[in-house]
């Protein structure tokens, strides 16, 4: 909550900062910590696909379990994280409306390959095995980290640690693989592994006892350890990032005007500072990117 | 202690302010606290139903639908699911009404299996269109877009259906996504039934510790203003009391007086003076001067009438008022009998005592319109008691003249003595034996400025028991020692003869003063006589007594003037220091004729020379009187017949008298 309104504030701030700037013949910004002023970049927009110009908005699936990335708001209904922070911005820069759309991780690149929805930000890491379906703008850089109950009952420390237990994981992400590559060291005390439907259904299954840990992404892992709600029950199990990858923005693969666009928005961004301004709000500024790549994941 | 009624009300009325004041926030108190525990109440009641509502939500409706978002309602499924986990509830009463519904308001599941009623109030059958407006009403209202955003509103159905209306969102999955709005209506008759008891607890207990604070506030008001009234009461009373005897003072006596007067029906002021009491105090000590005080207080006290009051006015003087008395007689029976209570026999310090005061009595309207002047009034009655055989004097304007004219002469007399307007002369006595004139008597005048030369009767009077009379006499005796002086140095051996009154014996050391002021003159004391009159001598005999013997002591010469018409006992004669008797001119006014007086006049003539006093006939007029007495012994005689009063100067040098050669003052004869 706090998040949502201080990037309200400053967003809002910007905005104003903005007008007083053209009516007033530029007066220096009193907030150097705010965000440049974003207007439609009509070149960037020039690079959209016809029908989504027309349309004036585009859709973006997400999985809203996987907070600071996205998740739902207060309302349970409006979808918050940074990225529908930078989607928004991505969306003033291209003079289109973006909206957020909730949908499950295990399935949303089956809806992006039927046109369900115009791109998948969902904390999706860019794998060889995803290109195959979709392009990837890559914008944010994270690595898997362990959740346990707190006081580590279990004594886990590292992922070899998970020998033998449950682990809970969100189905269809690659923590399922990394766990699968983990097996091959447990001998005969294999790891368990229960697939959710969701982050928070994995979280679910640890704080019920029906699983030891959670293999998640290390932004989510934070917030469950440290969230006021949740950080009585989780903790990390080490502040080690295993395998870190990019994630990317998911693009069908035969719309690629709309991936050159999406980077090169996204591009203007990180020079602007929108970007990183953005990332700072929600606390994870550390896995920026510096450079814009495109399918630039794991090989 | 007695409380003045007024001071009392004063106190109750402070009292009852105080009580109100105190109760005011007390009450106020009470209000904020029942108030406070009624919202506690309803809050308690509201915040019990949010929380079995989220239970209801969370553990029956969310795994019902197992995260369907319900977008497009519910499948047969989930329906059934729902069904069967809300059955028992609804059925037992725990829910009493528990409805699904989509963000646009519509109905997708309800307790009693039906959305709407199938008919409208009108008997109209429902169309889609009332179930969309209704659902758009729905959608529309407060509680449903609380709901909607996320948050839970909770109100109290009050009246008959009383129950908790919960909207809620339905959180369909641990995400917190929300996909629709519950409305649940929890019973609440337990709950208010509860909250009722507790409150109407909790109202018994407020209002039983509020009485009992509000009766410790009014006990300690009670008790301050209790305090507070009694030391204004107490020094009320002291202000107006005497310390010694619990009396009135002289304010409270003159206030009571005062407002008596004004009352009309009269009333008797009376002025009581201890006889003797210098005398207790000075021989038995102030503490048994005390006790005769508080005995005199407590008498005079318990025998007059309910209404009176009894002052100290200070000293030994007490004052008495009798209000309701107008008659003369009724104020002398009540007042005599008063002095008869007093008079009764004590025993102070092992010495029997019998107290004795003398009483003056002044009447209102009778005798004066204003306190002042019926003080005045019965301050002369009293001394007039003083003087007299009766310790119980009723004021008689004939006794000592307006007092307003009293008033004017001392003030004048006191600026004559400044102004050295008196004047003395002289009465020669002359001895019978020899014939030449032995004493002369100084008698005193005043030049008045504007009245011309007046006579003593014109103002003695009125400087009689004033402080007047102290200077007045140092003045005559004075002069008169000059005069003395005077003619000492012109060949003449008379002795000086000077008058004091009672007054003069009273002041301390008044023998010492004469002996100062003739010795300033160069006098000596065997040349000058003091003369007391009779009548001066009852207000305090042992007093004129002593000054007396004072006076024989120093050398003076001391006569009793206007003997045999006071009231004095013979006993005087023998035991004052006396060297001469003088024969009062009633007597001697007779004793020309054969007759009894002269009887008298030879008979006290005896008596005196028997107790070797030398006797003195006054007011002797024809020389036939100035011969018996001659030939009846008296040694020196006094009058007209002789002299009348002149200036020493005018006084004969070496006047010698003998039956055969007669006075030769001419002027007097012509007067006779």
């Amino acid at each position: 909550m706090t998040r949502t309104r201080r990037t309200r504030l400053s967003l809002a701030l910007s905005t104003l900062l903005f007008v007083a700037a053209c009516g007033g013949g530029g007066a220096p910004s009193d907030e150097p910590d705010g965000p440049p002023p974003l207007a439609v970049d009509e070149e960037l927009r020039a690079l959209l696909p016809e029908e989504v110009r027309d349309a004036g908005t585009l859709t973006i699936a997400t999985e809203p379990s996987y907070p600071p990335a996205s998740s739902f708001a207060a309302d349970g209904r409006t979808i918050i994280g940074f990225e529908p922070d930078l989607g928004a911005a991505l969306g003033e820069l291209l003079g289109v409306r973006i909206e957020f759309r909730a949908e499950g991780f295990d399935t949303v690149l089956d809806g992006l390959s039927e046109g369900d929805y115009d791109a998948v930000m969902s904390s999706m890491t860019d794998t060889p095995e995803r290109r195959a379906n979709a392009d990837f703008v890559n914008y944010f850089r994270a690595g898997s980290a362990i959740v346990i109950a707190r006081g580590n009952p279990l004594g886990i420390h590292d992922l070899g640690g998970l020998c033998g237990e449950t682990v809970a994981v969100e189905s269809g992400t690659l923590h399922v693989d990394v766990l699968a590559r983990g097996q091959r060291n447990c001998g005969n005390q294999p790891i368990v592994v229960i697939e959710s439907s969701s982050n928070d259904d994995a979280l679910l299954e640890l704080r019920t006892g029906r699983a030891g840990a959670v293999l998640t992404d290390y932004p989510p892992a934070v917030v469950a350890s440290t969230d006021e709600r949740t950080q009585a029950f989780f903790q990390l199990a080490s502040d080690v990032q295993y395998e870190p990858g990019l994630y990317g923005i998911a693009v069908a693969r035969d719309r690629a005007a709309l991936r050159d666009a999406l980077a090169g928005a996204l591009t203007s961004l990180v020079r602007s500072g929108h970007y990183q301004h953005v990332l700072d709000d929600w606390d994870v500024g550390s896995g920026g990117v510096s450079v814009v790549t495109v399918n630039g994941g794991a090989v | 202690m007695r409380w003045p009624g007024r001071a009392r009300a004063t106190g109750t009325r402070l009292f009852v302010v105080y009580a109100v004041a105190s109760l005011v926030p007390v009450v106020a108190l009470g209000a904020l606290l029942a108030d406070g525990i009624r919202q506690d109440a309803r809050d308690r009641g509201l915040e019990l139903g949010r929380a079995q509502a989220a239970v209801v939500g969370e553990m029956v409706v969310a795994p019902a639908l197992q995260g369907s978002d319900l977008t497009s309602g519910l499948s047969t499924q989930e329906m059934a699911r729902l069904q069967r986990a809300t059955d028992l509830a609804i059925f037992r009463g725990s829910v009493e009404r528990l409805r699904l519904r989509d963000f646009d308001g519509s109905v997708l599941f309800s307790d009693d299996g039906v959305a709407t009623p199938e008919v409208v109030a009108g008997g109209r059958p429902r169309t889609a269109a009332d179930r969309a407006a209704e659902a758009a009403e729905m959608a529309g209202s407060a509680a449903f877009r609380v709901a909607a955003s996320g948050d839970a509103h909770v109100t109290i159905l009050d009246g008959d259906s009383a129950g908790i209306q919960v909207f809620q969102p339905v959180v369909g999955d641990a995400s917190g996504r929300s996909v629709g709005v519950l409305e649940v209506v929890l019973p609440y008759a337990a709950i208010a039934a509860e909250v009722e008891e507790a409150k109407s607890r909790t109202y018994w207990r407020l209002g039983a510790g509020l009485a009992v604070l509000h009766l410790v506030l009014a006990g300690i008001s009670w008790s301050s203003t209790r305090r507070l009234r009694r030391q204004a009461a107490e020094s009320a009373h002291a202000a107006l009391h005497d310390s010694l005897t619990g009396l009135p003072n002289r304010e409270l006596f003159r206030k009571k007086a005062e407002s008596a007067i004004r009352r009309s029906g009269g009333c008797a002021v009376v002025l009581v003076d201890l006889d003797r009491f210098k005398e207790v105090n000075d021989t038995l000590g102030h503490h048994a001067g005390d006790r005769l005080l508080r005995e005199v207080a407590r008498r005079l006290a318990a025998t007059v009438r309910s209404g009176d009051t009894v002052a100290r006015l200070g000293g030994d003087e007490f004052g008495l008022l009798l209000p309701g008395i107008a008659d003369p007689a009724d104020a002398l029976y009540l007042v005599q009998r008063v002095s008869e209570e007093l008079s009764a026999g004590l025993v102070l310090e092992g010495v029997p005592l019998t107290p004795e005061a003398s009483f003056g009595i002044a009447l209102h309207p009778a005798d004066g319109d204003t306190l002042e002047e019926l003080l005045t009034h019965a301050d002369a009655a009293m001394y007039e008691g003083k003087r007299g055989t009766s310790a119980v004097v009723v004021y008689d304007r004939a006794l000592t003249g307006a007092p307003s004219h009293h008033l004017s002469i001392q003030h004048d007399l006191r600026l004559a003595i400044e102004r050295d307007e008196l004047r003395l002369e002289y009465q020669p006595q002359v001895d019978l034996r020899t014939g030449r004139t032995a004493t002369v008597e100084a008698l005193v005048r005043w030049q008045h400025p504007t009245r011309g030369l007046l006579p003593p009767i014109e103002f003695l009077p009125a400087a009689e028991h004033t402080a007047l009379m102290g200077p007045l006499t140092e003045w005559v005796v004075s002069r008169a020692a000059a005069d003395c002086a005077a003619w000492t140095a012109a060949g003449r051996d008379w002795v000086v003869a000077v008058n004091v009154s009672a007054r003069n014996l009273h002041e301390p050391d008044f023998g010492g003063t004469v002996a100062l002021l003739a010795g300033q003159a160069g006098l000596r004391p065997g040349q000058m006589q003091i003369e007391v009159t009779e009548t001066a001598l009852p207000v305090d005999p042992d007093a004129a007594a002593a000054a007396l013997a004072t006076l024989a002591a120093y050398g003076f010469g001391t006569a009793l003037d206007d003997f045999g018409v006071g009231y004095a006992s013979l006993s005087h004669l023998r035991s004052l220091q006396l060297t001469e008797v003088k024969i009062d001119r009633a007597f001697v006014a007779g004793v020309a004729e054969a007759g009894e007086d002269r009887a008298v006049v030879a008979a006290l003539i005896q008596l005196a020379h028997g107790l070797g006093l030398a006797v003195c006939a006054e007011g002797v007029e024809t020389v036939e009187a100035a011969v018996w007495l001659q030939q009846v012994g008296c040694d020196r005689a006094q009058g007209y017949y002789f002299s009348r009063p002149v200036p020493w100067t005018e006084l004969a040098p070496d006047g010698h008298w003998s039956p055969d050669r007669p006075a030769t003052d001419s002027r007097t004869k012509v007067m006779t």
